[in-house]
C-alpha cells in the first residue's frame, strides 16, 4: 500500500486523515502547489513519444495531463484559452516535426495558429511560459521528458495561474483536476 | 465625386450590370451616414460621399444576393478582397466603386477639439489638411490629423487596390504608425500583469451585445462559437472572464481578415478599445508571416497558407 493516495489531487484533508488513522505514519507535508500542465499530444507522433517514455520507464514530472488529438492542427486557440480559464497553469501543444505530419500539412497550420496565439496572449498579459509548443516524434521519448521537465520548471517560475480568478468569487468554472 | 458616383450607379443599374447597390445616405443624426441598399434607380440620388462615411459596407455583401455594386474606401476594398479569398464572395458578382479616402472624421475628437457636443455644432467641413468647425456662427480651424480616427491616421492603403470604377485620383498614403498605435504602445510599456488587469477592467463593462461581431465583415461564421451549447465554451452571461475569452478568440478568428477599419470599436456601446486588440493582430500577421490583409485576391488566407520554415523560434 502506498502511503500517499493514488489520487494525488484528492483533497488532502480527506485522504491524509484516513491514512494517519490507519497507519499512524506522519505524512510528508504535501507540496503547497505544483503546476498543472495540459498537454495536447498528436496521435501519430507526440502521443506515441509519451507512450515510449512511459514504457521505457523515463522519469518526468507528473504535472502533465494528456489529451490525445488527431493532429496538432486540431488544437483550436479556444482550447488553450479555455484550459487557462479552467485553472491549468500552462498548455503544451505537441505534434510531429515539420514535414512529418500524417496529414501532410496539419502541423504547418498548427504552427501559424500557435505562434499567433502565443504572441497575442502575451500582448494581452498572459505570461508566454503558459503557452508552449513542441515537436516530438514517436521515437523521441527523451525529448518528450525534457520538454515536460522544462515547461514545468517554467511554470514553477511564473507561479499558479490566477488569471481568471475573481477575488473571493473563484472563476466560476470547474477547476482543473 | 458624389455626382460621378450617382451617374455611374444609375448607368450600372440601367444597363443591368448590377442588381442592387450598397452605398451611404445621410443619417438621421447630424454628421452621420447610414447604409443604403437599393435596387431602385430612383433612390440613387440619395447616395452621398462625405467625410462621415465611417461604415465598412462589405459587412452587407455576404447577405446580399445577385450582382452587387458597392461603394468602398481603401479599408473596405481590402475587406472585400479578403472575403473573395475566403470564397464568401465571388469577384464577378461585385462591382467595386472605389473611393480614394483620406480618412473619416471621428466626431468624438471633434467634440473634444471644439469643446461642444455634436448637436451644438453647425457645420464641419473638410478641406485638404484642414477641418473647419462652425460653432455659433464662429469658425474654428483644426488640423485634419487631429480629428481623424486613429486607424485612418495609420492607413497604408487609402486608395482601393481592387476596384472596377475609381471615382477620383489616388490618395498618397502617409501612415503615421506612432500616432495610430498610441494606445497600443502605452499598453506595451506596462508590465503583463497590469495589461491583464487593464483588459479585465475594460471587459467588465462589456454587455455582450455582439455589436462588434455583427458589424465586422470578417466575422462571417453562420454560427459563432459563443452560441454553441455543446460544449458551451462561454456562458451567455456577461462576466468579464467570458467576455474576454469571446473577444480574444474573435480577434484570433479575424486575424488575416481584419483590415483595421475600426468598425468594432465604433460599434461598441461601452467604448472598449477593441482596436487595440485587432490592430495588434494585423501587426502580428505582418511581423510573423509577412502577411498583409486584402492585398492579393488570389493568395490563400493566412491560416491556410504556410511556409516550410517559419516561427520555429516559438516552438521547442
Amino acid at each position: 500500500m502506498p502511503v500517499v493516495s493514488q489520487h494525488a489531487r484528492m483533497p488532502s484533508s480527506v485522504c491524509s486523515i484516513d491514512i494517519l488513522h490507519f497507519t499512524g505514519v506522519k505524512l510528508k507535508q504535501a507540496k503547497e502547489w505544483e503546476p498543472k500542465l495540459l498537454g495536447f499530444l498528436c496521435r501519430w507522433c507526440s502521443y506515441a513519444g509519451a507512450d515510449l517514455a512511459g514504457t521505457s520507464r523515463k522519469k518526468y514530472p507528473a504535472s502533465i495531463r494528456v489529451i490525445k488529438v488527431p493532429c496538432s492542427g486540431r488544437v483550436d486557440p479556444l482550447f488553450i484559452l479555455k484550459a487557462l480559464q479552467m485553472g491549468f497553469d500552462g498548455v503544451l501543444v505537441s505534434g510531429c516535426h515539420p514535414g512529418d505530419c500524417h496529414y501532410q500539412t496539419g502541423n504547418y497550420r498548427a504552427r501559424r495558429r500557435i505562434a499567433i496565439t502565443k504572441k497575442f496572449l502575451e500582448y494581452a498579459g498572459i505570461e508566454p511560459e503558459r503557452i508552449q509548443a513542441s515537436w516530438v516524434s514517436a521515437s523521441e521519448a527523451v525529448k518528450f521528458t525534457g520538454v515536460v521537465t522544462e515547461v514545468t520548471k517554467g511554470l514553477e517560475r511564473v507561479g499558479a495561474n490566477k488569471l481568471f480568478v475573481d477575488e473571493g468569487q473563484g472563476d466560476g468554472t470547474a477547476t482543473a483536476q | 465625386m458624389e455626382q460621378r458616383l450617382r451617374s455611374e450607379v444609375k448607368a450600372l443599374l440601367e444597363q443591368g450590370k448590377i442588381d442592387r447597390v450598397i452605398g451611404f445616405e445621410p443619417g438621421s443624426l447630424k454628421f452621420t451616414t447610414t447604409p443604403l441598399i437599393t435596387s431602385d434607380g430612383g433612390d440613387v440620388d440619395r447616395l452621398v460621399i462625405n467625410p462621415f462615411i465611417v461604415n465598412n459596407l462589405s459587412t452587407y455583401l455576404t447577405g446580399t444576393s445577385g450582382r452587387v455594386g458597392i461603394v468602398a474606401k481603401g479599408c473596405d476594398s481590402r475587406s472585400i478582397v479578403s472575403l473573395i479569398q475566403d470564397n464568401k464572395v465571388l469577384r464577378e458578382n461585385v462591382v467595386i466603386i472605389g473611393i480614394p479616402c483620406s480618412g473619416v472624421i471621428d466626431l468624438t475628437k471633434v467634440e473634444r477639439l471644439a469643446g461642444k457636443d455634436r448637436d451644438e455644432l453647425d457645420d464641419i467641413v473638410r478641406q485638404g489638411d484642414k477641418i473647419t468647425v462652425t460653432v455659433d456662427g464662429k469658425k474654428k480651424e483644426f488640423l485634419a490629423s487631429e480629428a481623424l480616427f486613429d486607424n485612418c491616421l495609420g492607413c497604408e492603403f487609402p486608395t482601393p487596390r481592387e476596384y472596377d470604377i475609381l471615382l477620383d485620383e489616388p490618395v498618397t498614403p502617409s501612415p503615421d504608425k506612432a500616432i495610430s498605435e498610441q494606445k497600443l504602445d502605452s499598453l506595451r510599456e506596462i508590465p503583463p500583469e497590469q495589461r491583464w488587469q487593464f483588459w479585465k477592467e475594460e471587459f467588465s463593462r462589456c454587455i455582450r451585445c455582439y455589436a462588434c461581431r455583427n458589424v465586422c465583415p470578417a466575422c462571417f461564421c453562420e454560427r459563432c462559437f459563443v452560441e454553441e451549447s455543446e460544449p458551451q465554451w462561454v456562458l451567455p452571461v456577461p462576466r468579464w472572464q467570458d467576455n474576454l475569452i469571446f473577444q480574444v478568440i474573435r480577434s484570433i478568428h479575424v486575424v488575416g481578415r481584419c483590415t483595421d477599419c475600426g468598425e468594432c470599436e465604433r460599434a461598441c456601446p461601452v467604448n472598449i478599445p477593441l482596436r487595440s486588440l485587432t490592430r495588434e493582430m494585423c501587426n502580428l500577421a505582418e511581423e510573423l508571416f509577412n502577411y498583409k490583409v486584402g492585398i492579393d485576391k488570389e493568395a490563400p488566407p493566412l491560416f491556410i497558407a504556410y511556409e516550410l520554415e517559419e516561427a520555429e523560434d516559438l516552438i521547442r
